[in-house]
Parts: C-alpha cells; structure tokens; sequence
C-alpha cells in the first residue's frame, strides 16, 4: 500500500468540520428533548384503559419501528409538505423525523419503566390513601426513571448516530461536511477516519456519563 | 336500640358488609357474605387457599372491587349500589379519603423500594395527612421505635431482614392512625424463625384495642390473639365462633378436616 496519510486536511479545516459537529449535537439534541415529549405521550396512550387510545399508540410504535429512519427522514421532507401545505427547512423537517422516530422507542422504554415498578408497591401507597398521582409522582416515577436510564442512553446513543442521515437531504451535519470537504480535498480516508474518532468518542462519553449516572443513583439500594 | 339520624347502619360497628359478592369474570370469589366487625374486635379469618379470604379483605378497602353488596367502615359506605344492584365504589378522593383510616399490611410487605424506613413510614401523613415533614418524621420515628427498629431509620428496604421489612410496613400503616387494620397473611413470607416478631407486633396492636382483621395461617395467633374466626369455604363463611369453640369443637365437618391439616400436618407443610 502506497496511500500517504495526510491528516493535516483536517486540521487545516477544522472550522468547517466543528460546524458540522454542533449540527449534529444540536440536530440530536433538539430530536432528542422533542422525541421524549412525544414519547411519554405515546407511553400514556399505551398503557391507557382506553382502547382506542392503545390501539394508536400501538400502531405509532410499529408504524415508526417498522420502518427505516431514511424512508421516514425523506417522506417527512417531500411528502408532508404536499398533503399539509406547511413548509419547512430541511433542518426542521429532518430533525422532526428523527423526533417522530425516536418517540417510538422512548415511548416502550418509558412504558416498561413504568411497567417494571412493583404492583405491590403501589397497592401499598393507595392504600395509604395517596391519590393517582401522588403515587406515580412519589413512588412510580423514581424508582422508573432509574430502570429508563440505560435504554434510554442506548437510544440516545444511536439516535447520534441516526442522525448521520440527515446529510442525504442537505442538513450541514457531521457527516454531510465531511462528504463535501471530501469532494474538495480528495482526503476522503483521512476525513472519515476523524468524524469515525468523532462520534465514537461523544457515544462513549454518554455511556460513560450514563453510567456515572447509575451508580450515583444505585448508591441508596 | 336507638339509632339516631340517617346513620342507621348499626353506627356501632367498625366494619359491617352486607350481601357482598365478588367474581372474577365468571368465576365466584365470594357469595353472598355478611359480617360485622365492632370496634376493637380482632376477627381472623381461616380457610383453604382460594376460600375467598384475602378477596374479602381486599373487598373491604375497595382494592378488590366488589361485584355486588354493601360495605361500611366506621359508619360510611365505601360505595352504592347502582340500579342493577351492582356495587360502585366510591369516586377516587372520596375513596382515597376512606383509605387513609385502613391500615393494610401485605405478605410480601411492599415497602418502598427507595425509600428508607423512615422515608417510607413518613410519606403517606406528609401527602395525605398534610402532616409537616418534620412531625410526619417525629411520628415515624415514634412508631419504628415502637417496632423496635429505632436503630433502622436510615436504612432501605434491600437491607433489612423480612421480618424487619415487615415491621417497617405495619409503622407506616399505623402513622396514618387507622381506625381498622387488615392483614392479608403477613407473616406467610417469612423465614420461620422471623415470623415471632411480626406477630408479637400483631398481638401488642391487638391488645391496645386496635380493630383487626387478619387473614393468617398461623393458628397460635388466631388462637391466643383472635376474638372471633371465621372459617371461610368456597367463598362462604361457613363457620365462626370464638376461637376457644372453633378449636375445641367446630360444628362443621370441613371445618374439623381444615383444622386437622393445619394443626396435625401427617407430612410437612407444603410451602
């Protein structure tokens, strides 16, 4: 192999790359906070005794489990604008897919968090004569949030990834600098090895992070 | 008697359940049970393993929703009747209201699995009670000492031994100050030799008057501690008396062969 390595192309364009960085952190980010509001509806829909509400949460959940992101990522783009008449960026829409995406699997991790908590343990706290939501507030939720974190970053952490798809529809993210600085440079084997490094070590770092996390909250069992 | 006012449902019984049925999809629970419980009565109840006991104890403070009946606790109604005669229950604050005078205790204890001893006892007087934390804890405190577990305030449930966890349970229905406890086999969980000290705790409840009703296999408590038994059967109470009668000479056959199993096991208890 004769292939000389020069890794100075990144460091020479290091600017451009760190745009594409915060893209992809913020595109996560932002997926993320609104992928959890519309999971924890979608939870509560499932796990409703309405079975007309379960029935929708349940056909959300597979619709957006069964099918890939990409498909997902460019129907939003093209074809929710045709059948609504509202336009938006493709940062907008993209990350809006993402979000629809990710409340998916939010939405089952919530719900077995939830699910996960001892039955007798809430018996017990209606029996005291705490209400609905006293109980879920003081005795669900917490010992829920706990179970939800490991999934949770499980789901945080490929949704990073995700993201990457974003580039096919012209997001200026991570992945989609690195293609164009590519085309420009001729360096694509140097420039894909650092955005590898790149998101290698923010997932590591919010496993790590999550993991932290655990052991804090373990500290009281 | 003079019963005086629209509270003319024997104002003198703490526990009083009229007619009260319960099926689980088709299949009958209980029939068609009456009972009365005066205050500071500690009534237990015997039976076969799906008798309907625990049923009926659930029925009582609606956590088992009744198919049909009526129940009073301390004089009011815990639900009315619909017009097709079927039990329903009181709305959710008026029922929440209810519960918060029945102390329950459950055999596999459900403290809160993160809370300490003391977080556990103190939660409900703070939340329901709108008790100030610092006496909901001066309470709890009291009541865990009570126990004797002043030295386990800070500890959480995964620490504590069955016994202990048992005990922590029956200070946190007790810092609600119940009018009525029930308990749905509390010791049946429990290491043999751990099961002495929740019942001694059950016993010094029972002689500072508290009203209890106690669904238990352990026929020396019933025994020593019980005013009255029933013996239920199929969701029936078929015989009740006071425990001196039900033990001595019990009128029914099935409940001679139920006694009889119980107290002269010819091979070891089955777990």
């Amino acid at each position: 192999m004769s292939y000389t390595f020069r890794f100075e192309v990144v460091r020479d364009n290091l600017g451009f790359l760190l745009w594409g960085i915060k893209a992809t952190l913020l595109v996560t980010a932002a997926a993320l906070a609104v992928g959890l509001v519309l999971g924890l509806i979608v939870a509560l829909g499932r796990m409703s005794r309405r079975a007309s509400l379960r029935g929708a949460a349940i056909a959300y959940i597979e619709l957006f489990r069964n099918t890939p992101a990409l498909v997902q990522l460019i129907w939003v783009y093209y074809c929710l604008p045709i059948l609504t008449g509202i336009n938006m960026s493709a940062a907008v829409s993209c990350t809006l897919a993402l979000a629809v995406n990710a409340a998916a699997y939010i939405a089952e991790i919530i719900r077995g968090g939830i699910q996960g908590v001892d039955r007798g343990q809430v018996e017990a706290a209606r029996t005291l004569g705490m209400s609905y939501a006293q109980t879920m507030r003081k005795i669900v939720l917490p010992q829920a949030f706990r179970r939800m974190i490991p999934p949770f970053v499980n789901e945080s952490v490929s949704l990073l990834k995700f993201s990457s798809l974003v580039s096919v529809l012209g997001v200026a993210d991570l992945t989609y600098q690195a293609q164009v600085l590519s085309t420009t440079t001729f360096r694509p084997i140097e420039i894909f090895t650092f955005i590898a490094i790149v998101y290698f070590v923010i997932c590591t770092a919010m496993s790590y992070a999550a993991r932290l996390l655990e052991i804090r909250l373990a500290a009281s069992d | 008697m003079t019963t005086v006012g629209p509270a003319a449902v024997a104002p003198s019984a703490m526990v009083r359940i009229e007619k009260l049925s319960k099926s689980f999809g088709s299949l009958p629970v209980l029939r068609d049970i009456d009972l009365e419980v005066k205050p500071g009565e500690v009534v237990v109840l015997i039976g076969a393993s799906g008798s309907g006991k625990t049923t009926l104890l659930r029925c009582i403070n609606c956590l088992e929703v009744p198919t049909r009946g009526r129940i009073w606790v301390d004089g009011e109604p815990m639900g009315d009747l619909a017009a097709d005669g079927a039990f329903r229950p009181l709305p959710d604050a008026a029922l929440n209201q209810r519960r918060a005078h029945i102390g329950m205790v459950f055999q596999r204890f459900n403290l809160f699995a993160h809370m300490t001893a003391l977080q556990n006892v103190s939660l409900a007087p703070v939340m329901v009670k709108k008790l100030p934390r610092a006496e909901a804890e001066e309470v709890a405190a009291r009541l865990l000492a009570k126990v004797g577990l002043s030295d386990k305030l800070h500890v959480y449930p995964s620490k504590l031994s069955g016994g202990q966890q048992q005990r922590v349970a029956i200070a946190r229905a007790l810092a609600m100050s119940p009018k009525l406890m029930l308990f749905d086999e509390a010791t049946s969980a429990l290491d043999p030799e751990l099961v002495g000290e929740v019942l001694g705790t059950m016993k010094q409840l029972a002689e500072e008057g508290m009203t209890m009703i106690v669904v238990t296999h352990e026929m020396g408590f019933a025994r020593e501690a019980g005013d009255r038994i029933l013996f239920l059967h199929e969701g029936k109470i078929l015989e009740e008396g006071t425990p001196e009668a039900i033990f001595t000479s019990p009128r029914e056959e099935r409940t001679r062969a139920f006694l009889s199993r119980v107290l002269h096991p010819t091979e070891p208890p089955r777990r």
